[in-house]
């Protein structure tokens, strides 16, 4: 990664003065706060279908979004080209919200610079504005190879499927990878810089058995270069691939009701984004609008359950050098030993809350303002093995692979949707089951979670976060049991 | 290059054509280029105030290359000349890098849109756009505002944006293809979030949409969002069981989607379709309907070519029952044998329908049909859930309110509702009149028997 300032002033082709001139553009007009987000972004995309690579392409997104506050209140605009004239057009309009026109809403408009609390919680960058630790370190620029070195990489995950299970019948292999070049700079002075790698494999399988028709996807997807293709990545996915086929044909759906669900250790930290994560953003928080608002310190479950929010871990899809108003990446509790310790915050809520920023400020692109996000969210490993878990249940559910879910912040009900398990009958797992969603209540299914496994594990699949603008994310979980949750059936 | 003023100007359009001929002269042998343009403006409004301001304008152009035999897709967003030039010479190179396959092809002439020149055919621009300005805007947003209304009722916050935008896209290609389309579109949203006594939160969205300012209805959002948020409040449990199941016209085309997917080709060449070998075969029940009528003047929606520039029409996609569409592109048209139609439904309609078991009523909108179904679940939100696309099995969360005799008991909340799609839509028993006509999908309320619910 370039350590260097210039290399990205160059790249935008602006000016240290150019920045500080936009940024006190907003500031002047009665913005307390203002800063810029610069954005070169090359993605490329290949697809084999059918055996052969017969498609694919690359595509260059390039802008700088401009945005300027006035206390809680977000003025933003964008511009895909970085000459003079067009930034300061951009940040004209992103200072609408600091001029008279609030005027018409009676607010008050009084000037008051951002407070300090903004800025605390910052580490010293590194060297002329680059991350002190860079969590994505990385080797072979995506940008920098060719297609065709992916093509045989692509065509044997394909093989490789299509000879393990004669049951195969159509195998989908993509490759995707972007490298992200980004300058931030703001109305404190301080300039940042990073350059964001992510690369993912992904397979969807059909496969065919006596007449019937199932299918899988599997993907693994990592903030690295191009040394992630290795033969170890490759039989990663080919295994998952073809793993468990014969229980999906064999699955059925279980009778629906309330039930305890064994939450299989990984993917399943799809609860935890879901159930408490999206609750803990704290822009939901500050419009008062989630259900865990004014619950800070409040103990809500077992002392043995700890999970946290973190941008640190090297090459994870949800790490970050610096966030996306340039404070650098951390890891935050959410609750601790049982309590609610801290909301998932941008610069706003932070100063809202009179807390420090957590490194959550996140979006999609330039094109996006900065809400808070999450990153890798997951718990800490308990004390109780997975096999005591399972055998623990009378009658239950045993779930282990997801497709997606959702969340209603005010009532705090959340939904997944399970692509396969097993029902858990007196201790053991017997019938598989999938394509069930299963729906519950954050605050309470947290209070309902009675056992953590000692296995935790981040997933490494492609999840990808909506919240009105998409954010790649992971998540992670032990084995955990959640007594009464509605699991969806006949 | 002019100033970018919302609307393709004719310099841009000249690039893109320069772009196309760049592409041949580099070496394709086929090439169609996209040029997309769009201005958004938003205000956002919290408990009354202005909360965000929002200045959106984009501009993108992709090329898709045929170069011998092998085919590619590559967009930028960077419009100057020397970016243009290195983008086309590295898209064709890397075009080259890939496998032949004789199936990727333009569509033939003669079945692109020709009367798409000006992009204003369908009368989906409003030509009052360009003179709205910034304080129409906020005034528009802060005066739908209702809090201060309802501020000693329980509500705890509003959320509302207004936002307005102009979309332009311009498509050309080798074959002589060249069509247009502009729409504006205006757009009003709110969330109101209501807390009962005991401290619980219940939420409630509405909105609208409408290509043209003078119909949008925008003081009527606040209202039926605060009503749906408090109309949520005190939530009783029901047991599970099966239910008759009847699905509010805001929310009824989450269960048209699969299957105008399990339609589409790219489903059906993958053998990942629950609808496949299905065309020309009853499937559904006699008295459904569902035709695209993507010409309808002034309505959202509505197109007069797909991505590729193939023209729409009017088409039954299944008539009384009988599967009569799927949705083929020229690629897939080639791979499979069979004859293209458009890559995609349009704008999908549902025509009023009641199954032969109960008797058509005069009035045809949500309540007439919570009459005509007598009991059941009437959901008005879906909370996650997924299909799988193969076997058309699905599981939805809902919520919604317990109905008897027509009239709403309670409120009720993190259900499930989980079946197969064939079989819920062979239950269909009956299909409304209340289609929103903010939406590009025209689907009513729908009314089905014997739905699982878990609760």
């Amino acid at each position: 990664m370039p350590n260097n300032e210039n290399y990205y002033l160059d790249l935008f082709q602006v000016t240290r003065p150019q920045l500080e001139s936009l940024v006190a553009a907003g500031i002047k007009e009665g913005g307390s706060y203002s800063d810029l987000f610069f954005e070169n972004t090359t993605y490329q995309d290949l697809l084999l279908r059918d055996g052969i690579v017969s498609s694919g392409g690359f595509h260059i997104d390039y802008g700088v979004g401009i945005r300027v506050l006035k206390g809680d209140r977000t003025g933003y605009a964008y511009s895909e080209s970085t000459d003079t004239k067009s930034m300061t057009e951009a940040a004209k309009a992103a200072a609408l919200i600091a001029t008279g026109q609030g005027n018409l809403a009676g607010a008050d408009l009084g000037h008051q610079p951002y407070p300090a609390a903004a800025r605390r919680g910052q580490t010293r960058p590194g060297p002329e504005g680059g991350p002190a630790i860079n969590y994505y370190p990385f080797v072979g620029d995506w940008r920098m190879a060719e297609a065709k070195v992916f093509v045989p990489f692509m065509e044997r995950i394909q093989k490789e499927i299509s000879a393990r299970d004669n049951r195969v019948l159509k195998v989908i292999i993509s490759l995707s990878n972007q490298i992200s070049d980004i300058l931030m700079f703001n109305s404190f002075g301080e300039l940042t810089h990073d350059t964001r790698p992510m690369g993912t494999v992904a397979a969807s399988i059909v496969f065919t058995q006596n007449g019937k028709i199932e299918n899988k996807t599997v993907s693994r997807s990592y903030r690295t270069g191009t040394e992630m293709l290795t033969d170890t990545l490759l039989e990663e996915i080919v295994s998952e691939a073809v793993k468990g086929i014969d229980e999906r044909f064999a699955a059925r759906r279980p009778k629906g009701g309330k039930m305890s669900v064994v939450m299989g250790a990984g993917a399943s930290g799809i609860l935890l984004h879901e159930a408490m994560g999206h609750a803990f953003e704290a822009d939901f928080n500050r419009k008062g609008q989630s259900i865990f608002s004014d619950r800070i310190g409040e103990k809500v479950c077992s002392e043995d359950i700890s999970i946290v929010d973190d941008g640190t871990i090297p090459g994870n899809r949800g790490a970050v050098n610096f966030d996306d108003e340039g404070v650098p990446g951390q890891k935050t509790f959410m609750v601790r030993n049982g309590v609610l310790e801290s909301y998932l915050h941008d610069r706003i809520s932070a100063t809202h809350f009179g807390v420090s920023p957590t490194g959550n400020g996140r979006r999609e692109s330039f094109r996006y303002a900065p809400i808070p996000r999450m990153r890798a969210t997951y718990m800490l490993g308990g004390k109780t093995s997975k096999e005591d878990i399972i055998a623990s249940v009378r009658k239950g559910v045993y779930v282990d692979q997801f497709s997606n879910g959702q969340v209603q912040i005010g009532e705090g009900d959340f939904t997944f949707f399970v692509k396969s398990g097993f029902l858990i009958e007196e201790g053991k797992l017997t019938m598989p089951v999938k394509d069930i969603n299963i729906i519950g209540n954050g605050p309470q299914a947290l209070a309902d979670i009675t056992a953590v496994g000692n296995d935790p594990k981040v997933d490494e699949g492609a999840w990808t976060c909506g919240k009105g603008q998409s954010c790649p994310v992971s998540c992670g979980i032990p084995t955990v049991l959640v007594n009464n949750l509605t699991v969806g059936g006949e | 290059m002019e100033e970018i003023t919302g609307m393709l100007t004719e310099s841009e359009i000249r690039m893109a054509e320069l772009c196309l001929d760049k592409a041949l002269e580099l070496g394709a042998d086929k090439a169609r280029v996209t040029l997309n343009k769009s201005l958004m403006e938003l205000f956002g409004i919290l408990n009354g105030e202005l909360d965000k301001v929002n200045h959106c304008l984009d501009r993108s152009l992709s090329v898709c290359l045929f170069v011998d035999g092998k085919y590619g897709t590559f967009s930028t967003n960077r419009l100057v000349d020397s970016e243009l030039d290195s983008f086309l010479r590295k898209s064709v190179a890397t075009v080259r890098m890939l496998a032949e396959d004789p199936c990727r092809d333009l569509p033939d002439p003669g079945r692109t849109v020709k009367d798409a020149l000006s992009g204003k055919e369908l009368g989906l621009y409003d030509p009052s756009y360009p003179s709205l300005t910034s304080d129409e805007r906020l005034k528009m947003a802060l005066d739908a505002s209702i809090f201060k209304k309802h501020e000693e009722d329980g509500l705890i916050s509003e959320e509302g944006e207004y936002s307005d935008s102009i979309f332009d896209t311009f498509v050309l290609d080798s074959n002589g293809l060249r069509c247009r389309h502009i729409e504006t579109s205006f757009e009003y949203g709110v969330e109101m979030t209501v807390k009962d006594p005991e401290g619980n939160r219940f939420s409630g969205y509405w909105w609208d949409s409408t290509p043209r300012l003078a119909d949008l209805k925008i003081s009527d959002c606040g209202e039926t969002a605060f009503q749906r948020a408090m109309a949520q409040i005190g939530p009783k449990k029901v047991p599970s069981g099966k239910y008759t199941l009847v699905v509010d016209s805001e929310n009824s085309s989450r269960l048209v989607t699969p299957l105008t997917s399990a339609l589409g080709a790219f489903a059906l060449q993958q053998k990942n379709s629950f609808l496949l070998d299905t065309l020309g075969k009853k499937v559904f029940p006699e008295w459904l309907d569902l035709i695209d009528m993507p010409h309808a003047k002034g309505q959202t929606g509505s197109r007069l070519f797909d991505s590729e520039g193939v023209a729409t029409k009017e088409t039954p996609v299944i008539e009384k029952g009988v599967v009569k569409e799927y949705f083929v592109n020229t690629y897939m048209s080639n791979k499979m044998g069979i004859a293209p139609t458009i890559e995609d439904v349009t704008r999908p309609v549902i025509p009023p329908c009641v199954s032969p078991e109960l008797t058509k009523p005069g009035k045809m909108d949500r309540q007439a049909i919570m009459d005509l179904v007598k009991d059941g679940i009437l959901v008005t939100g879906f909370n996650g859930g997924n299909s799988n696309s193969a076997t058309g099995d699905f599981s939805f969360g809902v919520e919604g309110f317990l109905f008897k005799d027509g009239r709403v008991v309670h409120p009720v909340r993190e259900m499930l509702i989980t079946g197969n799609l064939l079989t819920l839509w062979n239950n269909l028993l009956a299909a409304g009149d209340d289609a929103r006509t903010c939406k590009s999908k025209v689907i009513p309320t729908l009314a089905f028997k014997n739905v699982d619910f878990s609760a």
